[in-house]
């Protein structure tokens, strides 16, 4: 197909895809797809069988390889405060990722010939058991709508690759390639614990009202969750306050008495250490102060307060999305699952303590801030999980870990939602079973005079910040208002990224493996991202202790 | 899109296939490029560091990389390193673990460096070696600047080589001095209230040592208005002899209050934060540095009698474009023949599972300035073991107690302080290692 057919095409399908949700389905049944094709694109929607709304396109000049796009979390609940729908959410499919509103990605993919494809799922929240399902049916709808489809190629963000990896590990011939973006790896219970117990130590430190678990049943359950949220916000605006005056915030209780000659932000930055923040965040890259590089005033601000206004960014978000998920997890698994009534947060932060021990004011300022978390300290109850709560929190689809398709991950090294971590997994686990592979092929070189070594199924693209990028006005405090860096945010690719992994999943899926070609690092280096096989991100917490 | 390149790059590959063709019958068996590692090539062998040029630890140690470079230079110009000139990528990290981990990625990612040598800082380094994981990727850290004695656990920091003593052994020699010397005195302690300064405070304990007051400073909490408040609790508990365990900057401002205050104590200072040369340019007078005691585990920089500092003192005249030569550069120099050393012996084709090989089984025999040997093995990652102590002239040089180096050696267990005869290995003819 010629040039200025590729251009219509992905002109059209900017066009087409507003017009997605416009195409009639039916809502409460499955139906066949009901379909309408506009400037060389056929865009259909539908609805699966469990009732997941979904849309499909193909261009015109179809190459036979689909992408198969699972989105991210999205809440469980109406959370009108935060500008969140869940009826929006809900009609809207998309069959690809977005940067911001943009649809460059998918356009540029029909433009190249693909399909794509994605649902809503049936229901919103952590809903990895359910689409499994809902995504082995829709692959199975487009293969039959066109039948001309070779190779599927499964991606997803955050959530999103969870479920993508679920799926591949459940149907090991079904994908030739698989894409896993600021991916949640593993299982619920690593992702949401460092979150847990970052709002346990907001609570323990900060203000003794707020809930954080157990929630109650019904609107009264939501509406306790919201009220945390705006507890948690207005914290970060005290903590940030601190910074000049010292003050801890107005409800801490027993931990404002207690720990009074520490700042504040020491104490944040510990709970960030004891929750695995990344200690980059989108406008604080813990090397820059303000002014000259040889006066004090730069030095202790890169060294002390950077590191804890970037654990303020990260954990306002982290901290928001973990009250959600909590409210989910509590009503899917029946009561509260958390339970860190034995968790030993001195040992989990030896290390890191160290590293940023001037930040945290020192080891006296350290040990008085652990004995305080310490689960002897009467002022510092910790949560306990209901046994029937913990049971059905267990029966979540977890990840194995077992790679059967190429397997590209996509990374930022300090994303706060979903750190690097979660990646590291996954690297890990591939690790060990591609050196069981070559154990076996040794072996069985032994037997057949030949040695046919196995082909590397995963490679890594690890996207990481910049090292100096915090801006400051000629006050000298820091900008907050502009775009958060690369590296940093979570799912905060831009469309140049996305499309180079894009590109080098379908060269994984014809090649058949991970090896990076020489195409896809100068691909991942010019769209901003490395592959680097030999980067290793730290585990999460949960693996930690 | 990788179409087209790759299209573009078949044609590429297929030209040079060809043009091998035809010059492969001409061309010997040796030809052929021989596999390198990462950071070696014919011709060189790439090393980084990062170390504090900027920021409020900078004072003193930016003398470290222009003087390794020195050293460096001095060897590529009588040969290299069997033929190999050394280049060090020297990066900044301001004293800052965030930024140190950024950097340290840098040299490995971008710069491809062979090895990583002489990088300062215990939270820095603990910072690279979590974050980085130099250990789990196989890259050697060589004779890393700091004394915290958790860097000779192998199993943890496996690629981690520290050279200087550790912080409790200099706390158990210098509280047995105390004990030796200034019994029944009142005793104070300034400490940097991190792992540095928990390996002191063990060290004195281990030593027997008690001090009636102690005061903990966080690092980077050093300031003229600290200080004063640092010498008035001395002040006020009476101390009559106060021990220092912090970086340069601390020191400093400890002393500079002291003489503003009219304090007067006998100050022992510990060989972080001991370097006359910073401490002056700190703005420390003279007059209250003179007759404070310190401990060296390398000679006195100003003994030109020594055959180690006086063959540094003749490479940094001439390589280094004079730079004072202070403990700084001696450090810096030391290291950097060291890492000539390791790197000879790690053969002629070296690799950095080679280089590390080479320095457990051989690096006890290198030779190097220090009065005591390197104690790595197959099992340990322990570097020196050995202080001496001594007293600083009216001229900021430190010269040993009683006219002559007094070994002290001891473990960072343990074991007892013991007083040994010191005994190193000759310098190398011109100082250029023929190991």
């Amino acid at each position: 197909m010629n040039t200025s057919i590729k251009k219509k095409i992905a002109l059209a399908a900017t066009t087409a895809l507003v017009t997605v949700g416009l195409v009639s389905v039916s809502s409460s049944a499955y139906a066949a797809p009901v379909c309408a094709t506009a400037n060389y694109v056929e865009t259909c929607g539908g609805v699966t069988a469990d009732g997941a709304k979904y849309a499909m396109m193909a261009p015109a000049n179809f190459n036979g390889t689909v992408f198969i796009y699972s989105h991210g979390y999205r809440y469980s609940v109406e959370a009108p405060a935060l500008g969140y729908s869940l009826a929006t959410v809900q009609n809207n499919p998309v069959p690809g990722p977005l940067v911001g509103s943009d649809k460059s990605v998918m356009t540029y993919l029909l433009s190249q010939g693909y399909g794509i494809a994605g649902s809503t799922f049936k229901v919103q929240g952590w809903n990895a058991n359910s689409a499994v399902a809902t995504n082995e049916e829709l692959i199975a709808t487009f293969k039959t709508k066109y039948p001309a489809t070779k190779k599927v190629i499964g991606w997803g963000d955050s959530l999103g690759a969870f479920i993508t990896q679920a799926v591949a590990e459940k149907n090991p011939s079904l994908f030739s390639a698989v894409g896993l973006s600021c991916p949640a790896l593993g299982t619920v219970e690593a992702e949401l614990n460092g979150a847990s117990d970052f709002l346990w130590g907001m609570k323990t430190f900060f203000d003794k009202d707020i809930k954080g678990h157990n929630y109650s049943a019904g609107d009264a359950g939501t509406a306790e969750a919201m009220l945390d949220i705006s507890k948690i916000l207005g914290i970060a605006g005290e903590v940030k306050a601190s910074l000049t005056t010292g003050t801890w915030p107005h409800n801490s209780g027993a931990a404002g008495v207690a720990l009074a000659a520490i700042p504040p932000r020491s104490a944040l930055l510990l709970l960030g250490l004891i929750a695995g923040l990344p200690l980059k965040s989108a406008h604080f890259d813990g090397t820059t102060g303000p002014g000259s590089k040889l006066t004090a005033a730069y030095t202790s601000f890169a060294l002390a307060a950077s590191p804890a206004l970037a654990i303020l960014e990260n954990g306002s978000q982290a901290a928001v999305l973990a009250v959600l998920a909590t409210l989910d997890m509590e009503r899917q698994s029946g009561g509260p699952f958390y339970d860190n009534s034995t968790t030993d947060y001195a040992a989990r932060v030896a290390e890191d303590a160290q590293t940023y021990n001037a930040a945290l004011s020192g080891n006296t300022a350290i040990n008085g801030m652990l004995a305080f978390l310490n689960k002897a300290n009467p002022a510092a109850p910790r949560w306990t999980a209901t046994a029937a709560a913990k049971a059905e929190y267990a029966k979540q689809i977890q990840n194995t870990g077992v790679i059967n398709a190429p397997t590209l991950t996509l990374t930022a090294t300090s994303d706060p939602i979903v750190p690097a971590g979660n990646t590291q997994w996954l690297a890990d686990k591939y690790a060990a079973q591609y050196a069981a592979a070559k154990a076996k092929a040794a072996n069985n070189a032994i037997s057949t005079g030949k040695y046919v070594g196995p082909q590397s199924m995963f490679l890594p693209f690890w996207n990481h910040a910049p090292v100096s990028y915090t801006k400051f006005d000629t006050a000298g405090s820091p900008i907050t208002t502009e775009a958060g860096v690369t590296g940093t945010g979570h799912c905060n690719f831009t469309v140049k990224q996305y499309t180079a992994f894009a590109d080098a999943l379908a060269l994984a899926a014809t090649n058949g493996n991970a090896t990076p070609t020489l195409e896809m690092r100068t691909a991942g280096r010019k769209s901003g991202g490395i592959v680097d096989t030999t980067y290793v991100a730290p585990l999460l917490p949960f693996y930690r202790k | 899109m990788f179409g087209s390149i790759r299209h573009k790059r078949s044609l590429v590959a297929a030209a040079t296939l060809a043009t091998a063709a035809l010059t492969l019958s001409t061309l010997p068996a040796q030809a052929f490029s021989p596999h390198y590692e990462v950071g070696v090539s014919a011709s060189t062998i790439k090393l980084g560091i990062t170390i504090p040029l900027t920021g409020s630890a900078a004072p003193g140690y930016n003398k470290v990389p222009a003087a390794m470079s020195a050293y460096f230079n001095y060897v590529n110009d009588n040969g290299g390193v069997n033929g190999r000139k050394i280049s060090l990528v020297v990066k900044d990290d301001a004293y800052l673990p965030t930024l140190a981990v950024a950097k340290t990625n840098d040299l490995v990612l971008k710069d491809k460096v062979f090895a990583v040598v002489g990088a300062l800082g215990t939270a820095n380094n603990k910072a690279v070696a979590s974050s980085v994981n130099l250990g789990r990727r196989g890259i050697p850290s060589l004779f890393i600047n700091t004394g915290y004695s958790g860097f000779a656990d192998k199993a943890k920091y496996p690629t981690t080589y520290p050279l200087l003593p550790s912080y409790i052994v200099e706390a158990k020699i210098m509280g047995q001095y105390i004990k030796d010397n200034y019994a029944g005195k009142k005793l104070g302690l300034i400490y940097q209230d991190d792992d540095f300064g928990s390996d002191a405070q063990a060290g004195f304990k281990a030593a027997g040592v008690k001090f009636d007051v102690s005061v903990p400073y966080a690092s980077g909490s050093q300031s003229a208005a600290s200080g004063a408040a640092w010498v008035g609790k001395l002040k006020a508990a009476g101390a009559e002899v106060v021990v220092v365990f912090g970086v340069s900057s601390a020191t400093g401002v400890a002393l500079a209050a002291s003489a503003a205050l009219s304090y007067k104590a006998q100050w022992i200072l510990g060989s972080v934060g001991g370097d006359a040369t910073t401490l002056k340019a700190l703005g420390v007078p003279a007059a209250i540095l003179t007759g404070a005691q310190g401990a060296s585990f390398l000679p006195s920089p100003g003994d030109a009698t020594d055959e180690y500092i006086k063959q540094f003192q003749d490479i940094n005249t001439k390589y280094n474009a004079g730079a004072v030569f202070d403990n700084n550069v001696l450090i810096a120099m030391n290291t950097a023949m060291l890492t000539v050393q390791a790197l000879r012996a790690a053969g002629s084709n070296p690799t950095r599972a080679g280089l590390m090989a080479a320095l457990e089984s051989k690096g006890g025999s290198f030779a190097s300035a220090s009065f005591s040997p390197i104690l790595y093995s197959s099992s340990s990652h322990v570097g020196y073991t050995g202080y001496w102590i001594g007293k600083y002239n009216s001229s900021g040089v430190m010269l040993p107690d009683g006219g002559k180096y007094t070994l002290y050696t001891t473990d960072s267990g343990a074991g007892a302080v013991n007083t040994v005869a010191s005994k190193r290995p000759a310098m190398p003819a011109k100082g250029l290692p023929n190991n």
